[in-house]
């Protein structure tokens, strides 16, 4: 039945829309079908899908594919320029694959050699790869690792000290949460005033945005956290299906 | 009657027509409950002409065809809510105790985590478009899916649930104008003359600047 | 002024000059946001007390007011009758509000309702003590009759409004208002 009481106000400072989003890969089904569920026109639909069994037969992912040409279809990209785009990556993906072999990885799975081959066309070179690879202690920190220190580098550091950033913070056991963070972090540095050269200083040497006393937590892996501002408490933040609960202006 | 409860004609009364004799403790019960009602409607709170504005913003996000918006595929309901600023809403800026710098534009994702997935705040001044949305690599680059609403402040704002990890969109004006956030932290060239907005949502959230 | 519209005849504006509902629907399904925008409002108006008072929270009744207009925008091809948009309308917000109401918590006993005593027996301070009781003792109704109660009492229908508006009959209202009543004396207590 309905609460007893009025609430005298509403907090309301932005109308938040919030919308529940189905997992990026959920789509794990047909690839056709999952163009075609797009709308992609028949002429591109197979294009990819050639493309698609051409990396399969080599043993690489298409997921990727299918991500590029949905991405180019949503931006009225020209079909002949997708389908360039397409098979430009699956070259790439080939490569990428030799490169990670080179580091000792037999079969790398397929989501490594896709963020490899991304990398890569954002401009890290093979022994930069290596690099970051070979200082993941598990392969599946190495992906995260990687898109990690393109970002950094899209975000001004250059790719060198971005790759050394992220190669020690593995070698420092940082888990892969910890290295999530670092753009966070560059960007709150970049926010007062530092230098990406001098932000990748301090984050190699460990240090936190609070300076070199403040560090990144060494040696702790992500149980030994403690729970930040936000925290993963109640009130920390709500899925998207249930009713927050109401509060007035004073207690925010 | 042998219960508490009006008779016939008391009820009668208190609907404002003909009735027999009504008097008494009957009719005063009837009085006061008048009274109640009186009182109470008096008291009601007005539901707020904000509502009007953040309708229509909603409104304006979903063009009049058949279709209807994506699903989500355990809730099968997608909707927009216009949830006061309570706990998670209040979470979604995240500070992480580094000064705040007054920027002239800030940063317009903001986030909140929640286990594994983050809540981010996409936001996007555009005061003379008809409708936005958020277009990228978690949703498969559909313009049509996450329609944003404007806020109190003009601003068009949408709220996701986003895995940890990176993450590439833009912003689509009015159905077919992509643009990129021009306040993320790092873009990048899309391979198709564009450029991505690439955020990197660690377990911390995202630090606003 | 009159407006032909092709196979029909229709207002488009009422006495005063302004819009009517009938017009506005039917731009709206158009695809006009901004007509539908005025219906909002007149629609917020006319039943803005109704959803507070049926879910006892503005906050709860803004939500379920957005829904409502929300659904309504998307099946505004299903307004058959558009001059009679608020009624259609009305429906689409009836259930919202039932819907929302079974999904609350029990209701709290009235006994439990702690309403401050007057310390001086003044008039206003009696008013609020009152309405405080109805809120109260709402919580305990059925959602159907709490919606009769609302719309009679707190809203001042006619029973023929009330009609129109829920497309119940006429006695069936009266049954449902009837028992409200009867809780409520029972609640209130005959003091006062």
């Amino acid at each position: 039945m309905r609460p007893h009481r009025f609430l005298t106000a509403t907090a309301c400072a932005a109308a938040l829309t919030v919308l529940p989003l189905a997992p990026a890969r959920a789509q794990q089904g047909n690839l056709r079908e999952r163009l075609e569920a797009r709308g992609l026109p028949a002429e591109l639909v197979d294009g990819v899908a050639a493309a698609a069994a051409e990396a399969e037969a080599r043993g690489l992912p298409t997921d990727p594919l299918a991500d590029r040409a949905l991405e180019g279809w949503a931006k009225r990209v020209p079909t002949a320029r997708i389908l360039s785009v397409v098979r430009q990556f699956v070259g790439r993906m080939g490569e990428a694959r030799e490169t990670l072999r080179t580091t000792g990885l037999s079969a790398p799975a397929g989501d490594l050699v896709a963020a490899a081959a991304e990398a890569m066309s954002r401009g890290m070179n093979a022994a930069q790869v290596a690099d970051v690879v070979r200082a993941a202690p598990a392969s599946p920190s190495a992906a995260p690792s990687l898109r990690v220190a393109t970002a950094l580098s899209a975000q001004g550091m250059e790719m060198d000290q971005a790759v050394s950033v992220v190669a020690e913070a593995m070698h420092n056991r940082r888990g892969v949460e910890q290295i999530l963070d670092l753009p966070s972090m560059m960007r709150a540095m970049q926010a007062r005033g530092m230098t990406p050269p001098e932000i990748g200083n301090q984050l190699r040497l460990g240090g936190g945005p609070g300076g070199p006393g403040s560090v990144l937590r060494p040696g702790a892996g992500p149980g030994a956290r403690r729970p930040g501002p936000l925290g993963t408490g109640p009130g920390a933040g709500r899925p998207p299906n249930q009713r927050p609960p109401r509060v007035t202006p004073g207690t925010l | 009657m042998s219960r508490h409860g009006f008779t016939p004609d008391e009820q009668r009364y208190l609907d404002g027509g003909p009735h027999g004799d009504v008097s008494g403790a009957g009719r005063a019960a009837a009085d006061a409950l008048v009274r109640a009602a009186e009182a109470y409607r008096d008291s009601i709170p007005d539901v707020g002409a904000r509502l009007d504005a953040a309708v229509l913003g909603a409104v304006r996000a979903r063009p009049r065809r058949a279709r209807r918006p994506w699903r989500w595929a355990v809730d099968g309901r997608v909707r927009p809510l216009w949830i006061p600023l309570a706990a998670a809403a209040a979470a979604a800026v995240v500070w992480l105790g580094v000064p705040r710098v007054p920027a002239p534009s800030s940063s317009p994702v903001a986030a909140v985590r929640v286990a594994d997935t983050v809540f981010v705040q996409f936001r996007l001044a555009a005061p003379a478009a008809r409708t936005a949305a958020v277009a990228g690599s978690f949703n498969g680059w559909d313009p049509e899916s996450v329609p944003m609403v404007r806020d109190a402040d003009g601003a068009w704002v949408v709220t996701l649930p986003l895995p940890l990890g990176e993450h590439r969109y833009q912003f689509v004006v009015d159905g077919t104008v992509w643009r990129p956030d021009p306040t993320a932290p790092a873009q990048v060239d899309d391979g198709y003359g564009g450029t991505n907005s690439v955020i990197v949502v660690g377990p911390k959230g995202l630090v606003r600047t | 002024m009159r407006s032909v519209t092709f196979g029909s005849v229709s207002e488009s504006r009422d006495g005063t000059g302004r819009p009517t509902d009938g017009s506005l629907v039917r731009a709206a399904q158009g695809g006009d946001a901004d007509a539908f925008g005025v219906l909002v409002e007149r629609s917020r108006r006319d039943f803005g007390r109704y959803a507070v008072a049926m879910l006892g929270d503005a906050d709860a009744a803004a939500d379920a007011m957005q829904e409502a207009f929300i659904r309504a925008w998307d099946a505004l091809e299903d307004c058959r009758d558009p001059d009679r948009f608020r009624s259609w309308f009305f429906r689409i917000l009836a259930n919202q509000c039932r819907t929302a109401l079974r999904r609350r918590h029990p209701a709290i006993a009235v006994d439990d309702v702690e309403v401050a005593a007057p310390d001086r027996a003044d008039a206003a301070a009696e008013r609020s003590e009152l309405a405080a009781r109805i809120d109260a003792a709402l919580s305990t109704l059925t959602p159907e009759q709490c919606e009769a109660f609302v719309m009679k009492h707190v809203e001042g229908r006619s029973y023929d409004e009330m009609v129109a508006l829920l497309g119940v009959s006429d006695d069936a209202l009266k049954m449902r208002v009837y028992r409200a009543r009867d809780a409520l004396r029972g609640l209130l207590g005959d003091a006062r």
